[in-house]
């Protein structure tokens, strides 16, 4: 090879600079997987050269560039909660879980803010507080740390992270279906903004801060869906009368039949079914069934019982779309 | 006669002064800006800020000052750690996957796999990059080598 005249290099280096748009894609996709190299180092660039000019071998060393490499500030937020977590009407300690990661290579503080009025859902759940965890992803209420805007900002070393959990109450009024989504926010201390933007001196190690492909702030939701569920209670009433007719008269037996339909996608619990009996009718001793099967009248292991002239069927948790069927008898005095 | 003696003394001075021959060595970071037609143009800035991901061009200047032809002139650059080994813009180049000890062209290189084997090497396995140039510089020449890498 010849050497190279320098018109000759600046020509060659055209070539490959338009040759290397190519090359940039799969570079950049290798430098995302981690944080990088450390804010605040220094790249330090020296070559040596070997020739001989007639006067034996000699060495010599080029001058060395410095360069130092400044914060680049990155953030993400990711749901740990993949699918909807169920909730119920009013009810309060609702968690979603998020995690935080520094996406950068100082390191930084970040800010957290829920948004849980940002639209696409049925309703806002109201957070009640921000929690950040211990460091076993489980949230434990009074173990856990509660988290205070710029007072315990978290700060993550590069590629750390943190779990945070959002702390929600559901409104009364949500019904069976509804969702509710809450985002958490996270955003660097030392600055946001459009990728780029540079922070003067505030770089960790003496550098600058730079704001990077994220933003320096990062956003994901979590959902909740509720899952409520009703009870319909409908009652009637067959009359079956000495005479084998169906007459209100005295002696005829009556046959009340409740059924309880609960419907939705969640389930009701504790739910008991009462009832007294009718003034001027008697109870027909052991005619308390449930689902045709036959209760004694103790308060015992089985579902019914009557006492204090009135049948209580105990049902427990029903899940929607489950019908219960009661039936009791009583005489007309 | 005397005036060879001159010279000689002179070459031999040199090198605690300011050698002959001199290697100065740049850095310049790319930039891919876009225009309002959505050309993609690449820009070398001198650096002001370095960051993960970013792509520097390292430029070697080689000046043979001396009256004498430089000859088996040969150019290291040990990679910086942290920045990770691109592409050389020359074909000429050889790279060292091993500190140094042994040289080749990337494809033709292994390193082992951490499994007792052996597998190709990488871009990023790169730890120094070296130019044998086959001819003299002549008296007076210049020359420029480049390679490119990415901030780790």
């Amino acid at each position: 090879m010849q050497p190279q005249p320098s018109s000759c290099a600046v020509t060659r280096a055209y070539r490959w600079a338009i040759l290397g748009g190519a090359a940039l894609a799969a570079i950049a996709s290798q430098s995302a997987l981690a944080a990088g190299t450390r804010a605040g180092t220094t790249i330090s660039n020296t070559a040596t050269a070997t020739y001989d000019a007639g006067g034996g071998p000699q060495n010599i060393n080029s001058n060395t560039v410095d360069l130092l490499v400044d914060e680049l500030l990155n953030v993400t937020v990711a749901s740990n909660n993949p699918a909807d977590v169920p909730t119920t009407p009013g009810a309060t300690g609702q968690v979603l879980s998020f995690t935080v990661t520094n996406t950068g290579n100082g390191v930084e503080s970040f800010g957290l803010t829920p948004i849980a009025n940002g639209g696409g859902d049925d309703y806002d759940p109201t957070v009640t507080s921000i929690v950040i965890d211990n460091g076993n992803g489980v949230y434990e209420p009074g173990i856990d740390t509660v988290y205070v805007a710029g007072t315990n900002d978290p700060a993550l070393q590069p590629d750390a992270s943190v779990t945070i959990f959002v702390i929600s109450t559901t409104p009364g009024t949500v019904t069976d279906g509804n969702r509710g989504i809450v985002a958490l926010t996270a955003a660097a201390r030392t600055g946001t903004g459009a990728p780029g933007t540079s922070f003067a001196g505030q770089g960790e190690g003496g550098g600058d801060a730079v704001v990077g492909a994220t933003g320096a702030q990062g956003q994901d939701d979590g959902a909740f869906v509720v899952a409520a569920a009703t009870v319909a209670l409908t009652k009637t009433a067959a009359i079956s009368d000495p005479l084998g007719g169906a007459e209100p008269i005295p002696g005829a037996t009556i046959t009340y039949t409740i059924t309880a339909t609960v419907t939705g996608s969640g389930s009701v619990s504790g739910l008991s079914i009462t009832d007294g009996i009718p003034a001027n009718t008697t109870y027909v001793p052991g005619s308390i069934t449930l689902g045709g099967v036959a209760q004694t009248d103790a308060v015992d292991a089985d579902a019914g019982s009557f006492g204090s002239n009135q049948v209580t069927v105990t049902l427990g948790t029903v899940s929607g779309g489950n019908t219960r069927v009661v039936t009791f008898q009583a005489t007309i005095n | 006669m005397r005036l060879f003696l001159l010279a000689f003394l002179g070459l031999m001075a040199a090198p605690a002064a300011a050698n002959p021959v001199a290697l100065s060595n740049s850095v310049f970071v790319e930039r891919v800006s876009t225009d309002a037609k959505g050309n993609r143009k690449i820009v070398l800035e001198e650096p002001k800020v370095v960051t993960p991901g970013d792509r520097l061009v390292f430029v070697l200047n080689y000046r043979n000052a001396s009256g004498k032809p430089a000859e088996k002139f040969v150019v290291t650059n040990p990679m910086p750690a942290a920045v990770q080994y691109a592409e050389a813009g020359d074909g000429n180049a050889v790279v060292s996957v091993d500190g140094g000890k042994s040289w080749g062209a990337l494809a033709a290189l292994r390193v082992p796999d951490g499994n007792g084997s052996q597998r190709p090497a990488r871009a990023e396995d790169v730890t120094h990059i070296r130019w044998a140039l086959n001819a003299p510089i002549p008296a007076g020449g210049t020359g420029k080598l480049m390679f490119r890498g990415i901030v780790k």
